[in-house]
């Protein structure tokens, strides 16, 4: 329980300062908004309009300090106030419309890769210097060095318009409606396959080699020669005696790996005009959106914090001596 | 163990999903048609919207797409490609003999989305919420209805531009607008316009229809089932589907547009880039000593090769700069005697030499001039990193000018912190836009006006060089207070020789006004041929190709 409330603490501490950080850094850039909106669309407008245009979009700001406690305020309660490049929708409605898809996008793509990757590592370390383990290894860590929205265009490119197999942009044809139908369902998986595919293809070798590694490592200790010993079947051996003892540091990569969904996926987004939080981040930066940027990246801390307070959790169940510690 | 068996349980849903959707993948892969009755939509790309709101309110500056063109419409129509002005909501109208007022005559039978008809009240409602949430139009004292149909705007100074800035402002329905309370944060997610394709349907994130106004005012413009709007989060994504032919009308800038979009169908594809634009400037900060002198300025504009510029910088998309400084916007407006007795514009790199000799900005040993007081001759030339096309022209500059000694360094951070520069002065030089309007008032009175000069450090949004000029003042404010056509004139031509004698900024080149078409579903297309609209989807011109398009056979 002490360990507990310690990380909950550390925790505390670690939100104070990245919500800190989140207000300081934008406004840390030059420039306000409506001129950034003016010099992105190249207009001219008369000063006395700009002025009209900050006093509507409420950027004209008071002393730092202000701006800065209303804004703790607003984080409590979660009220972010309205973006400014998509005046007049509220910052919550803006993340609300996307985020669900970025959670997909990146929920679907982490988990094939975690799954397929940890698979593919315990079986290569268990019949290392097989097939398996001189292959794919220097195969997939090949692949991964491709930058992964070059992957993405890559496969864009023959599946989408050459093959003309695969759709080209969205995360559901146009002209549906979102329904729990399995026509919706499916034709959002169909859209889901290349982005999904162009991250995990990127990120899998990073998942096979840790648990390759580890599972190296495991091998050689004195529990698994006396569960060869005892007769326990290979299978058994690898999957709950090694591979279990192995995964601890997989899941640290997870929790990792969990908050960076939200953020992650940026470029993969553009690509494919994925409806995402990620473009909207690109642009909310762009066009000094203050309140939106907030919201983001507050939603990506809470993110990262809440996946490692999780995996501080699990860490608790799957490894006693953090518990003593 | 139950791991396993958890783990073995998620693979196979694994499996079975990624199985699933790829069996599918050929059935959905060409997207359902919602009007499939009644023929395809024209469907056109946003490139710069990864997503859509719906906020129709024409007062917000990111409204949907299509607010403000086939939702809401103004009293009149000004197109840059041929020049003319179209009357619209407003059938005719007259400016009174002082030039202090203006009259609006509206136009008959024309009804709101909902039924309502149209009524001088609309119009001076609307100028109350632009006014008072937009600001603008200081110059307009009172709007008032006269009788049903005409509409009066009075002026407290003499200000002839007025009519096409009035004249082009969208109008909203009084009977819906006043009833807002918060106009400004209003999303006016179904909005009532008198525009052709008004009524939204099926709003998602990244898509939508306008169908047609089933009371619009000339019913036999309304050939097209509707408008289907998809959102791009960049040119890229826009570029693929206009190249894959699942869009008809592409705004938005292509390279190489002839082999990667035309190539691929030339039955059917065309492009037209007219130069009408904003004009592009390359600008000296003239509150520096070394850019304080016009014959400096001149001859570092010679030493440019604009053809160069022109070819390789922009694709061959537009034309180079004549000493007007005028884009292909004001033709009409261009003096062609200034044109034919400058020459600051033409590339010669030997006179541009000498006149940098005589200027006092001598060459040295190694060939590397310096400025009067010894100091070298160098200086940053700033564009935003993202404009791609400016940077290689920038860079062209640069060598140009090494050519004859020069020492230019193109420095390209983000756009914001570039013309955050330019808004305090604090730049040397730099790639930047200009004023774009129907007549070439505001582009020479933001490049020449001194009433726009701000001291450097203080905030401007109109003249970044920071030059003035008293006579151009004058010539300024005699061109306001007069509604006489030969008058006014008379009065460009004299401002067009003062920009050719004192080059206030470098022209380059008027921006080209992105547009391709494909005539597979409609034609109707405005071309260079018949030139009635621009390509533009976000220009008050947009509503015309929308009124003038029709089904392919």
């Amino acid at each position: 329980m002490g360990f507990i409330l310690r990380r909950l603490g550390f925790y505390l501490v670690a939100f104070w300062a990245s919500i800190t950080l989140n207000f300081m850094l934008p406004r840390l850039m030059p420039g306000d908004p409506v001129t950034r909106m003016l010099s992105r669309s190249q207009q001219r407008l008369d000063p006395q309009q700009v002025e009209s245009l900050q006093r509507l979009l409420g950027v004209e700001g008071g002393p730092w300090w202000q701006e800065y406690f209303a804004y703790i305020g607003r984080v409590f309660t979660g009220d972010f106030g309205v973006s400014i490049s998509r005046f007049p929708t509220p910052v919550s409605e803006v993340i609300a419309a996307q985020l669900p898809w970025t959670l997909l996008l990146g929920a679907v793509s982490l988990f094939l890769a975690v799954v397929i990757g940890n698979l593919l590592g315990i079986l290569a370390a268990w019949r290392r210097g097989g097939a398996l383990d001189s292959v794919v290894p220097p195969l997939l860590v090949f692949i991964g060095s491709f930058p992964y929205f070059w992957l993405a265009m890559g496969s864009l490119y023959v599946f989408g318009v050459t093959l003309g197999i695969s759709p080209l942009r969205h995360a559901f044809s146009v002209g549906l409606t979102p329904s729990w139908d399995l026509t919706f369902i499916f034709d959002v998986a169909a859209h889901l396959i290349l982005p999904a595919l162009s991250i995990v293809l990127v990120s899998i070798g990073g998942w096979m080699l840790g648990m390759r590694n580890t599972m190296i490592s495991t091998n050689a200790e004195d529990y698994i020669l006396m569960a060869e010993a005892k007769g326990l079947r290979p299978r058994r051996i690898m999957f709950n005696y090694a591979a279990r003892n192995a995964l601890l540091p997989s899941v640290t990569n997870i929790g990792m790996s969990l908050g960076f969904i939200v953020g992650g996926a940026l470029l993969t987004e553009v690509v494919f005009a994925y409806p995402g939080v990620g473009y909207q981040l690109l642009a909310a930066v762009q066009g000094l959106d203050y309140p939106l940027m907030q919201g983001l990246f507050l939603t990506i801390t809470a993110a990262v914090l809440l996946a490692n307070f999780l995996v501080d959790l699990v860490y608790v169940r799957l490894d006693p001596r953090v518990r003593v510690g | 163990m139950i791991t396993t068996s958890i783990r073995r349980a998620l693979l196979k849903v694994g499996a079975v999903t990624a199985i699933g959707a790829l069996a599918l993948t050929g059935c959905t892969a060409t997207p359902g048609e919602g009007a499939a009755e009644a023929g395809p939509m024209l469907t056109i790309p946003r490139e710069d919207m990864g997503t859509f709101s719906q906020n129709f309110n024409p007062f917000s500056p990111n409204a949907a797409p299509m607010t403000t063109q086939s939702v809401y419409e103004s009293l009149l129509i000004y197109n840059p490609a041929g020049g003319d002005t179209v009357p619209w909501l407003a059938e005719s109208w007259e400016t009174s003999d002082d030039g202090l007022s203006q009259t609006f005559h509206l136009r008959e039978g024309v009804k709101w989305s909902d039924g309502a008809d149209f009524v001088a009240a609309d119009i001076v409602t609307t100028f109350e919420l632009q006014r008072e949430l937009l600001g603008g139009f200081d110059y307009l004292d009172s709007v008032k209805a006269v009788d049903e149909k005409t509409v009066k705007f009075t002026f407290n100074r003499k200000f002839s531009p007025a009519l096409f800035e009035v004249g082009q402002q969208v109008i909203v329905p009084d009977h819906i607008w006043s009833e807002f309370e918060d106009p400004s944060n209003e999303e006016n997610p179904t909005p009532v316009g008198t525009g052709p394709y008004t009524e939204v349907s099926n709003f998602q994130a990244q898509s939508f229809d306008l169908l047609p106004n089933p009371n619009y005012w000339q019913p036999e413009k309304q050939k097209i089932p509707g408008i289907r709007m998809l959102a791009f989060a960049g040119n890229d994504g826009a570029n693929l589907a206009a190249v894959n032919g699942d869009v008809d009308w592409a705004p938005q800038y292509m390279p190489d547009i002839q082999t990667t979009f035309v190539d691929k169908d030339p039955e059917n594809r065309a492009f037209w880039f007219p130069p009408t634009g904003a004009e592009i400037n390359w600008q000296l900060n003239t509150t520096l000593d070394m850019f304080s002198d016009p014959e400096v300025r001149k001859a570092l504009s010679m030493a440019i090769d604009r053809e160069q510029i022109v070819k390789v910088g922009m694709s061959g998309y537009t034309i180079p700069a004549d000493c007007t400084g005028l884009s292909g916007n004001y033709d009409e407006w261009r003096d062609a005697d200034v044109v034919a007795d400058c020459d600051w514009t033409g590339y010669d790199a030997e006179a541009a030499a000498e006149m940098l000799d005589e200027a006092g900005f001598t060459a040295g040993a190694d060939g590397q001039r310096t400025t009067p007081d010894g100091k070298p001759f160098a200086f940053d030339i700033s564009v935003g990193s993202t404009s791609s096309d400016w940077l290689s022209v920038a860079n062209i500059i640069a060598q140009n000018l090494q050519d004859i000694g020069v020492q230019a360094t193109v420095d390209s951070p983000d756009w914001a912190a570039v013309v955050a520069g330019y808004e305090t002065g604090e730049f040397e030089s730099g790639i930047v836009w200009s004023a774009n309007a129907p007549t070439p008032y505001q582009y020479y009175r933001n490049i020449m006006s001194t009433e726009s000069v701000k001291p450097v450090g203080e905030q401007t949004f109109d003249n970044y060089h920071r030059f003035g000029n008293e006579r151009a003042d004058e010539l300024l404010a005699d061109f306001a207070a007069t509604t006489d056509a030969a008058e006014q004139a008379e009065i460009m031509s004299e401002l067009q020789g003062i920009y050719a004698e004192l080059a206030p900024v470098v022209p380059l080149f008027p921006g080209p006004e992105w547009g391709a078409f494909t005539t597979d579903n409609f034609v109707g297309w405005p071309t260079e041929e018949n030139p009635y609209a621009t390509l533009a989807t976000r220009a008050p011109t947009t509503v015309l190709v929308l009124t003038s398009l029709e089904p392919a056979e």
